[in-house]
């Protein structure tokens, strides 16, 4: 297929080129890649050029248009003889999208550059309705701070401004005041180029263009959110947001996003114990600096009121708010009448110090092996899938890798729901870097963006038919020739894939096609992970991967923030931190909940688990609730599962604690405390030591603590420090076989 | 008078737009000549002619047809930029509704000597009977097989060529805007070298594309049956050939006058004389160029340099006249007004200083004039101009620079008097129309 995309949609920031060439910027000579917009020369040479338009990762087509960052150029001319002179009068032009040439001279500070900006500026502002005072963005203005810098400080426009009805309701999160709008498309183009869902356009021309969608309907986006940080003046904004603080009043904190298992860099913005917003943090190898609704609005619950404030002990089938004394006490005594016939599920959603406290006090002091971190999907070893194969659990790839390869093939997954940040990065794969996706899933949902949009090829099949359909691939494969085929494929055709799929066999061969063009990564999604035959559709996924020569490039992502960390940390029956064997396996979490059911149990003890919303056997989730198996639970607020148990203990949120979530693709990132909610609630570790102390065990201290014996006893984790860990996280390795 | 006839030649002839009448006169045999050259010998021939852009830049045609990459396996495709908008034009008007043939031919020798895979003429949505003439030149010509697979029974040589109706805005006849249109995009401007690579290069779809006058594509069937020495022999030292002059505006004769480059201006005000007054002011080349002033048109040749040299430019040849009942304030108000309803929105500049412009035309003419107005129209003229994305900010800035510089005395008068030097001619301001179907409503 010829690629008939569209002209100038590249990235602005070019991939790197190895030719450098000279130029000068204020007199500053520096060699910098040929292609270069020259305002990112200018930045390695320390010139300042402001700009609003401009954003490396949007395209570069619609640039240059807030005219901001005009410099002087004075273009090197080539005569046909070889010689190279200079022009004799510069001319304008914008930085943001001028790719340097060899022998460029540059002039950011002349007279005639300070007039542009002026120009510029007063031109912006003519129309701006300058409400500064009330506008969520006064204080962290590009517009404010550009206009201070490099504007004029009289305007000589006295006309009538523009104006517009403040505040239309744009989407569900972000409401839109078209008076303050400067026009930049750095919405737009966001719609466009990075979620792909294209809503937002201009409407109208001239000075009476306008943003909004086609149609006037609703925007509807799992990333709008992002729209409202790139807007560089205070046009687009927060609906929970909004009149709610002064950016100079916020503390703000490094974090990671608990949303999920992607990891997103985020910053929390609170004030006093209220946490305010969430904005992205830029780091290259994760959300570059993207986040999705679900992470910048799903929030709320940290410093809403439904948080519990002290322990919540059932009696008589009323709550009853108790003191953490009296919670320890009866809870000591509980798990010592029990006699190890406690379990534990849960930690996803902590952090790995939670983690590793929790099953440090399960096999340390309690000697019960069974815990188990996983509440849904495939329960078995988790050696199993892959490990034994292939030498990992879950992601071969990086997040980052993605983007290098050829083809991307998404099987069994809403991926924009379930993994919204590799969601970004197959995008940017297929928008930025000619990156082919394949598509295959039982049901497409209608709601846009989803991979499907930009997937050259989307198979749909019958539920359940997933080990069909790759085994009808990979029949294909062999037919053609296109790889040698070992394994469950054997035996197998087209035409039976066909009939079990509903699949056509031309969609079926065009996928093989596809496949056997050179790298290849395979993400599995949520159809694959709750598969009542996982093993046997991972057999075949391991088939077509080493078929296609792409054996460390099946991805089957966990869900929940800490799926890794949890199962790193060594939550899981069978194995000990490290993915160390046991030599007498526990139950896992189907096994703990038959015994509670069957009354075979004591204690459980569910640490932040969703049992009852979440585990695929709610029927026998209730019955051992239901049971006489003393049931602990530490959470937030009043959950579903919370509600049916005997002991709630409150537990903190990810902004109140320090510590360290390891995402799906194995990176461990830091978190910071950002405040406290009330002092009687306590971060899950410290309730483990604290019952750990009282037991006899040793206890720990802070999540320092923690993290220095985990390093001291994970291998993937040795020499990990909070230190270590700077901005970006760590990513750990396999060791190589 | 300095009139000659070469596109023109058959204009006056009945049925010339049919494909017998003009292949009698010696239609396609321009094209017939092409192909038995060498593609390089169809552009060394363009090339001999000196034929220059004829939509207003005046670039030397044969680079851009010789800029064409000859060895990429990407398909090649040619525009015909046919959106003429630019005020005061409307040679392209007549020549697609009168003479279609002589553009479809041109465009398929351009195809032949670039390696085109497919041509689009794209023409203002307004020209509605002009398409139907290239519509059905279209459908002639595959009958006869001057379009389609193998033309002329040529081996390998298919050339489709398709029409394309504007919408309706100017921005659209910017070459670049003209082919974000094309492509399905809104009409606005795109990178233009040393940004992005030149449309020859990469134009529309990622393809190495072509895009001319249709006055040129004309003048390239005219050059190809006669020879490109033959088209050289006319003009002037660097602008060849002729040029049509669409004449409009205070004078007897209104039309489209294609005369030799060089032509001294004010021969073509011979055609039956300036109407109801005296001569007071001459803008030759479209609105977006500056107005000349009557006493000054003595050293005005109608060519690129010798309109360049006296501060204006030859442009599309949108020749205007104006005798001296017209308020050159209210005149440049409507100019400005044109440019703000046209201005696409993209770039600071032109979307806010269009209206700015307007805005301060708009209160000296309805009374409203201030002392420092002036100053401040040239000021925001400054800021615009070369500081826009595309031409149109330039565009807008030019003629108001030119007025003011030619009759400074009148915009004094206006702002001292409230009222205009000429007579009767003040005007309340113009109300502020609002589309509410166009504007945001809570959905």
């Amino acid at each position: 297929m010829p690629d008939n995309r569209l002209t100038q949609t590249e990235a602005s920031l070019n991939p790197a080129v190895t030719q450098m060439v000279n130029i000068k910027i204020d007199g500053i000579e520096l060699q910098v890649p040929k292609g270069e917009n020259i305002i990112e020369s200018a930045k390695r040479a320390g010139v300042d050029i402001p700009y609003f338009c401009y954003h490396p990762r949007l395209s570069k087509g619609d640039a240059a248009n807030c005219r901001m960052c005009l410099v002087d150029v004075f273009a090197p001319r080539r005569a046909p003889d070889g010689t190279v002179s200079l022009a004799k009068m510069p001319k304008p032009q914008a930085s943001c999208t001028l790719p340097a040439d060899e022998g460029m001279v540059i002039v950011t500070d002349s007279e005639a550059v300070v007039r542009d900006r002026k120009g510029v500026l007063e031109f912006l502002l003519i129309n701006h309705p300058l409400d500064c005072p009330i506008c969520d963005r006064g204080g962290e203005c590009p517009l404010q701070n550009n206009a201070i810098f490099y504007g004029a400080a009289t305007s000589r426009y006295t006309e009538e401004k523009r104006h517009f009805p403040k505040a239309y309701p744009l989407a569900e999160n972000v409401v839109f005041d078209r008076e303050r709008c400067i026009h930049c498309a750095r919405c737009t183009r966001f719609t466009e180029d990075i979620s792909g869902d294209a809503q937002l356009g201009f409407l109208k021309r001239g000075a009476d263009m306008e943003v909004g969608t086609f149609e006037h309907t609703a925007y509807k986006s799992k990333f709008s959110g992002n729209v409202i940080e790139l807007c560089p003046v205070g046009a687009l904004l927060s609906r929970s947001y909004r009149f709610k603080a002064r950016p100079w009043d916020l503390h703000s904190q490094r974090s990671v996003c608990s949303k999920c298992s992607n990891g997103c860099n985020i910053k929390i913005d609170y004030r006093l114990d209220s946490l305010q917003r969430i904005n992205g943090r830029i780091n290259e190898a994760v959300n570059e600096e993207w986040t999705c609704d679900k992470g910048k609005f799903g929030h709320s619950y940290v410093s809403s009121e439904a948080r519990l404030k002290t322990p919540m002990l059932k009696a008589d089938g009323e709550w009853k708010a108790i003191d953490w004394t009296e919670a320890l006490q009866i809870l000591v005594g509980k798990l010592r009448d029990a006699d190890g016939s406690v379990a534990g599920i849960g930690g996803q959603r902590c952090t790995n110090e939670d983690n590793f406290a929790f099953q440090k006090l399960f096999r340390g002091v309690l000697k019960s092996n069974d815990i188990d971190s996983r509440v849904e999907g495939y329960l078995g070893s988790v050696n199993k899938p892959l490990y034994e194969r292939f030498g990992y659990h879950a992601m071969g790839n990086a997040i980052a890798e993605l983007e290098d390869m050829k083809t991307i093939f998404v099987l069994g997954s809403q991926l924009v729901d379930e993994q919204p940040i590799i969601y970004l990065r197959v995008r940017k794969a297929y928008r930025f870097k000619g990156a082919t996706v394949i598509n295959a899933v039982s049901s497409v949902p209608e709601d846009s963006p989803k991979v499907g949009d930009f997937a050259q090829l989307e198979l749909v099949y019958k539920p359940g038919t997933e080990a069909a359909l790759l085994k009808g691939i990979l029949s294909v494969l062999s037919a053609e020739k296109l790889a040698s085929v070992n394994g469950s494929a054997k035996g197998y055709t087209l035409e039976k894939a066909v009939e079990e799929t509903g699949v056509s066999a031309e969609a079926i061969q065009q996928a093989a096609r596809l496949m056997a063009t050179g790298k290849l990564a395979i993400i599995a999604g949520r159809e694959i992970a709750n598969h009542t035959n996982h093993l046997e559709v991972v057999q075949a996924i391991g088939d077509l991967a080493e078929a296609t020569g792409n054996a460390q490039n099946i991805n089957l992502p966990g869900e929940d923030v800490n799926s890794q960390g949890a199962a790193d940390m060594g939550v899981l029956p069978d194995f000990a931190p490290g993915y160390a064997p046991i030599e007498n396996p526990g139950k896992n979490t189907a096994q703990i909940l038959q015994a509670a059911a069957d009354g075979n149990l004591k204690v459980l003890w569910v640490a932040g688990a969703k049992l009852l919303e979440k585990f695929a056997n709610r029927e026998l989730a209730q019955a051992a609730f239901a049971s006489d198996t003393f049931v602990v639970v530490n959470e937030l607020t009043m959950t579903e599962t919370a509600q049916t148990a005997d002991l709630v203990l409150p537990a903190a949120s990810f902004a109140e604690k320090d510590g360290t979530f390891t995402n799906c693709e194995r990176r461990v990132q830091r978190i910071y405390k950002a405040f406290d909610i009330s002092l009687e609630i306590k971060p899950d570790w410290l309730i483990f030591s604290e019952i750990a102390a009282r037991l006899g065990g040793t206890p720990y201290f802070s999540a320092r603590d923690i993290l220095r014996d985990i390093s001291a006893q994970v291998p993937a984790y040795e020499g990990i420090t909070p230190k270590s860990l700077g901005d970006e996280g760590v990513r750990w390795e396999y060791p190589a076989k | 008078m300095a009139i000659r006839n070469l596109l023109f030649e058959h204009r006056e002839i009945a049925g010339i737009e049919e494909m017998d009448v003009y292949e009698k006169l010696g239609g396609y045999e321009g094209l017939r000549r092409a192909v038995t050259l060498e593609r390089q010998a169809v552009i060394d021939e363009i090339k001999t002619s000196g034929l220059r852009g004829r939509g207003g830049a005046g670039f030397p045609t044969w680079i851009k047809w010789n800029g064409i990459p000859k060895n990429t396996d990407k398909p090649h495709y040619l525009i015909c930029n046919a959106d003429e908008g630019e005020t005061g034009t409307y040679k392209d008007r007549e020549l697609m509704l009168k003479l279609p043939h002589l553009l479809v031919e041109g465009m398929v020798i351009a195809g032949y000597a670039c390696l085109g895979t497919a041509g689009y003429i794209y023409i203002r949505g307004e020209y509605v009977e002009p398409a139907w003439q290239i519509r059905k030149a279209i459908d002639q010509a595959y009958k006869k097989g001057y379009l389609g697979k193998n033309i002329l029974g040529i081996e390998g040589f298919n050339y489709d060529l398709y029409v394309h109706m504007g919408a309706g805005s100017y921005e659209c006849g910017e070459e670049s805007a003209l082919m974000s249109s094309l492509m399905g995009e809104r009409g606005n401007p795109r990178l233009k070298a040393p940004h992005a690579p030149l449309p020859v290069h990469e134009g529309v779809w990622k393809s190495p594309t072509l895009v001319n006058n249709v006055e040129t594509y004309c003048a390239a069937t005219w050059i190809l049956k006669n020879g490109g020495a033959e088209y050289a022999k006319l003009g002037t030292e660097r602008s060849k050939g002729t040029k049509i002059i669409s004449v409009s505006g205070h004078i007897a004769k209104p039309a489209n006058y294609e005369v030799e480059m060089g032509t001294p201006l004010l021969e073509l005000l011979k055609a039956g004389g300036v109407t109801g007054g005296k001569l007071k002011a001459v803008i030759p080349g479209g609105s977006s160029v500056p107005i000349m002033i009557a006493d000054k048109l003595d050293k005005i040749n109608l060519d690129y340099e010798s309109c360049a040299a006296s501060g204006t430019m030859l442009g599309s040849g949108g020749f205007m006249v104006f005798n001296d009942t017209t308020d050159i304030v209210l005149l440049m108000k409507r100019t400005s007004e044109f440019y703000m309803h046209e201005s696409c929105g993209k770039c600071t500049p032109c979307r806010e200083g269009t209206r700015w412009l307007f805005k301060i035309l708009d209160r000296i003419t309805s009374g409203g004039g201030r002392e420092g107005d002036i100053e401040l129209l040239l000021d925001i003229c400054s800021q615009i101009d070369g500081r826009s994305y595309c031409g149109l900010g330039d565009a807008a800035a030019w003629p108001i620079v030119g007025a003011i510089k030619a009759f400074r005395e009148e915009f004094e008068y206006w702002i001292e008097h409230k009222c205009s030097p000429i007579g009767d001619h003040a005007v309340p301001p113009t109300p502020v129309v609002v589309n509410p179907l166009l504007t945001l409503t809570p959905a």
